[in-house]
């Protein structure tokens, strides 16, 4: 199924025929069988969409879908197995340096960050990976803390923080390089109600919206994908099978 | 709204930013593990005094063996545990960076950045081997203060040679393993192996002399035998950098292979890493 954005603009991001193979590497079992592969899992399949300038979409799916290998794919983080995507212009497959400025990954993981450490150098230590020098890191690193609402915090230890102030870290971070397009996985995974609905509308107005962003939000939450999507995917086994407008999801899942 | 992204800076200076970065973290995350610090210090004072009395004991003996050494055991052996500290964060650093990262998890964050992959990996462990190599210093210089080491012949000349050298050999070799590690995608054995080879066939703590003639051919092509030679010969002897050049030379020969061997068997391991996903899992 190919989708294309409804927004007549030209996409800025674009994936064509995307695939992805992995082959795990064998057991002893299948060393015993004389193979060094285990069977070959087909985590995507010819998949095919646009996102215009300024959309947010939402891939949705269950577990196992293939919303993070495309989320990795997309993020430069892995290579895909077949077919090609790109994001501003920049091969996703390249991976290279001025890809990973024109988008985010944004994960939701809180064990990327370094617990020993404050908020404040925490974002710090990426903001020299982004190549900025000592004063452009202080600036930057300043003026996202207060965006984020962690200004206060800063110089607490990271693993001090809260779940959502954990977010909102990995948010600040993935704003360090001023992306064009955010890539956010699962970003709300774990916050209570009224935290994850914060950190939605803080998402979708200030930092996507009045940015001018375009992200693609990785989530199975229908709630997630109301608040935030102009357009929501779903990905089943692989596949992209259906394109629904962000009020018919309940519907469309049967809930 | 946003801004125009300003220009990314050259490879050295984005280098030398991460760089300034990891160092950074470290000791900012070492000031909160003060205690870890006491212990760490504590356990190579235990050592350093253990070897004064093992020092005492095998000086008394008049060994013919250490004639060559200025009769000096203390001095001996402190080079030989500080070569081999050397050796192992060298080996061990990239590829222990790399399984941590992983584990702890913030290697995929860091590989998102722009930050090519070459500078997030290697950042950490030439900040490893920076500090080992500072802390062997002062390991050298708080023996000869507070324990009684004696390097009144100490060639510095030779020792500024050398150093660089010993260090390309090292990293060559940890480029080697981690590059394994990562294709293998678990700890590697041959750095365990080459450890306790080296420990064994390189003279540690005693004079490869002892050994038999096959197994002193079998320890020259290792790198540590040569660090060996050529440190204990500036600091026990005095030797000149013309003195001990064979050493020298064959530590050139080591650093020119292993580093071009190391850095295409890692730049393979990254690229398969992204094909298979396995830099990110464990």
């Amino acid at each position: 199924m190919t989708v294309a954005s409804a927004v007549p603009a030209s996409p800025v991001v674009t994936v064509e025929n995307l695939g992805k193979v992995f082959r795990p590497p064998g057991g002893t079992r299948e060393l015993l069988r004389g193979r060094l592969w285990r069977d070959p899992v087909r985590a995507l399949e010819d998949v095919s969409f646009t996102v215009a300038p300024g959309e947010i979409v939402c891939m949705m799916g269950p577990n196992g879908a293939g919303k993070s290998t495309l989320a990795r794919i997309l993020g430069g983080l892995l290579v895909p197995s077949s077919g090609r995507a790109t994001i501003a212009g920049h091969d996703a497959a390249a991976g290279a340096p001025a890809l990973r400025r024109s988008v985010s990954f944004v994960v939701g993981d809180e064990r990327s960050f370094h617990y020993g450490v404050s908020g404040r150098e925490n974002l710090r230590f990426f903001a020299a990976l982004h190549g900025m020098g000592a004063a452009a890191i202080r600036r930057r690193t300043d003026e996202l803390l207060e965006r984020v609402g962690l200004a206060a915090a800063a110089d607490r230890r990271y693993r001090e923080y809260s779940r959502g102030m954990r977010q909102r870290l990995a948010v600040a971070r993935g704003l360090l390089g001023d992306p064009e397009v955010l890539l956010l996985d699962e970003p709300t995974l774990g916050l209570d109600p009224v935290g994850a609905r914060d950190l939605r509308v803080f998402l979708r107005d200030d930092m996507i919206r009045a940015a001018g962003r375009t992200a693609i939000v990785c989530s199975n939450d229908p709630t997630e994908a109301r608040a935030l999507a102009d357009r929501v995917l779903f990905l089943e086994g692989g596949r992209l099978t259906r394109e629904v407008s962000p009020d018919r999801i309940e519907a469309e899942l049967g809930l | 709204m946003r801004t125009a992204a300003p220009p990314l800076p050259g490879p050295v200076t984005w280098f030398v930013r991460v760089l300034a970065a990891f160092v950074r973290r470290e000791l900012v995350a070492m000031s909160g593990y003060r205690a870890a610090f006491a212990t760490r210090l504590a356990g190579f004072a235990f050592v350093v005094v253990g070897l004064v009395f093992f020092a005492r004991f095998v000086g008394a003996s008049a060994n013919p063996h250490m004639a060559a050494y200025g009769g000096n055991y203390l001095g001996f052996v402190a080079i030989g545990f500080l070569a081999t500290e050397l050796q192992q964060v060298g080996i061990a650093g990239l590829a222990r960076r790399v399984r941590t990262s992983q584990i702890m998890g913030t290697l995929e964050a860091e590989l998102a950045t722009p930050a090519p992959a070459w500078m997030v990996l290697g950042g950490a462990p030439v900040y490893e081997f920076g500090t080992a190599a500072l802390r062997s210093a002062l390991y050298l210089w708080a023996a000869t203060v507070f324990v009684g080491l004696e390097l009144p012949r100490a060639n510095m000349l030779t020792v500024v040679v050398a150093v660089p050298l010993v260090l390309a050999a090292f990293i060559g070799l940890g480029l080697l393993t981690a590059g394994s590690t990562m294709l293998v995608r678990r700890t590697n054995p041959v750095s365990a192996i080459l450890g306790s080879l080296s420990f064994f066939v390189s003279g540690v703590v005693y004079p490869v002399s002892v050994l038999p003639g096959w197994l002193q051919r079998a320890g020259s092509v290792l790198p540590l035998t040569h660090v060996l030679v050529v440190l204990r010969g500036a600091f026990l002897m005095g030797a000149s950098p013309a003195a001990v050049s064979g050493s020298l030379t064959a530590l050139a020969v080591f650093a020119a292979v292993l580093i071009p061997l190391g850095a295409a068997t890692f730049a393979y391991a990254l690229r398969r890493a992204r094909v298979d996903g396995s830099l990110t899992h464990y």
